[in-house]
């Protein structure tokens, strides 16, 4: 029993490596450059309040800093002065007391400004930058022509003989996107399959099997001429035809918020 | 004549060996004879005559010493016992002596607090729990896609999966710079100025 079911994955492994040679399936190498979230995601209700536990707990254990004494001392101080009724010594009066010096660095806080998380790509909702949702991960997606359509899928091309399926991506990736584009391409192997028949035969070929390539996304502007959009996980699923969508999100990272 | 004479007179300056001459002879003598001696030959001192030494005493002294050297192991032992002080977990000293005023109040929870603190804890667990099981199950999806394609790759051609399957070379060193809670200010100048790094650093100077 055991033998025969041994013989048989045998004799389909040998069909399918006997089919190889006269494939009738385009080799098409895709490319999904991704850019990385720049700010920490914000934080649910149950981090909130272990974060907020976690730190009273800490100043429980604690002992008193430096700060604190001497803002203790500055109160003992002011109450001598009040009082007038015992010689305070000058020297041990501190010039400028903790209290001044904490609003002070306050102050300070305050007028720095920083960068908004919200950026104007969010505000006016333009998608082709990549410069939006800085908590989120965005996949970028190109008009790309199939046959007759044009469709908005991840950028895509046919393999040519004399070159190694990364080599493929990164040709792609350069003759659609231009070069100003720097990315980094994280293995020589593809990092999910698809496979779609062409609704009618060209060249003998049924259809094609699309090898899809992961790229973190570094710097550059992409070329205009591809309608280049950044897409979060939520608008890809909106936008990419289902089954599509099913093998590209199963390649990555899911998010939690 | 004349040679008896002189011998007879002549045999009074016989030098008389030792060896010949026993210890314990009188010293009488027949005729007169002067006789040069030499001391016998002596290699070494005459030994002096042992005192008989009591085997008590002997035993103190014995025990005596057994006893100073297991009190020295004992006491190095101690010191083997005692944990080096490690440094950088050390309190510094000014602190230790200024615990009288840095010290805290103790706090005294109330049962309801020290109850929803407990549970608390117990729901951050399990949430923990689920955030790695989570991740564990995103690898497992992302690996499982990545083997469908390779194998897939394989029934296309033999050729594109070995080339796809060589190591990246140029992928290590990696490094990539985390999330930050602001996103970078565009052009921001940074204020010139020095500093003086005070860290500690411990271990080799």
């Amino acid at each position: 029993m055991l033998l025969r079911k041994v013989i048989g994955a045998e004799v389909i492994l040998g069909h399918k490596i006997f089919t190889r040679a006269k494939s009738s399936w385009d080799i098409v190498a895709g490319v999904c450059v991704e850019r990385l979230p720049v700010i920490t995601p914000p934080l649910n209700e149950l981090q909130k309040k272990f974060k907020d536990f976690l730190w009273t707990v800490e100043i429980e254990k604690s002992l008193k800093s430096d700060h604190e004494l001497r803002h203790e001392n500055d109160k003992v101080q002011a109450e001598l002065l009040k009082n007038e009724s015992v010689d305070v010594d000058l020297d041990t009066v501190s010039k400028i007391t903790a209290q001044d010096f904490e609003d002070s660095s306050s102050d300070e806080l305050n007028q720095f400004k920083f960068a908004d998380i919200v950026t104007e790509g969010d505000k006016k909702g333009i998608k082709s930058t990549p410069e939006r949702c800085l908590q989120r991960h965005l996949v970028l997606v190109t008009h790309q022509k199939l046959g007759n359509d044009v469709k908005t899928i991840l950028p895509q091309g046919l393999w040519k003989e004399g070159e190694t399926l990364r080599q493929t991506a990164e040709r792609i990736l350069s003759e659609q996107c231009g070069t100003g584009l720097k990315v980094k391409f994280l293995s020589n192997a593809p990092c999910g399959f698809y496979k779609y028949k062409y609704p009618a035969e060209i060249n003998g070929r049924l259809g094609a099997k699309v090898f899809f390539y992961y790229a973190n996304y570094n710097d550059g502007e992409v070329d205009k001429k591809s309608k280049p959009n950044w897409l979060t996980r939520n608008e890809l699923a909106e936008l990419l035809p289902e089954k599509y969508n099913k093998t590209v999100q199963s390649f990555l990272i899911e998010e939690t918020f | 004549m004349f040679h008896s004479q002189i011998l007879k007179q002549l045999s009074r300056l016989t030098i008389a060996s030792a060896s010949k001459l026993p210890f314990n002879t009188r010293h009488i003598s027949s005729s007169a004879v002067v006789q040069f001696k030499i001391t016998d030959q002596l290699c070494a001192e005459p030994l002096k005559k042992k005192k008989k030494v009591d085997p008590a005493i002997i035993k103190a002294r014995e025990d005596r010493r057994r006893k100073k050297l297991e009190k020295q192991i004992r006491k190095l032992q101690k010191n083997a016992r005692q944990l080096k002080p490690i440094e950088e977990v050390e309190p510094p000293l000014h602190l230790m002596d200024q615990m009288g005023k840095r010290k805290r109040p103790s706090v005294v929870l109330s049962a309801e607090i020290s109850e929803t603190r407990a549970l608390l804890v117990k729901e951050w667990t399990r949430y923990k729990k689920q955030e790695y099981m989570a991740n564990v199950a995103q690898i497992d999806r992302i690996m499982a896609a990545q083997k469908r394609a390779l194998d897939m790759l394989y029934e296309e051609s033999e050729e594109l999966y070995n080339e796809a399957i060589m190591p990246d070379v140029q992928l290590i060193p990696c490094s990539f710079t985390g999330t930050y809670a602001t996103p970078p200010i565009k052009n921001y100048e940074s204020p010139d100025g020095e500093y003086i790094d005070v860290s500690k650093k411990w271990g080799h100077k």
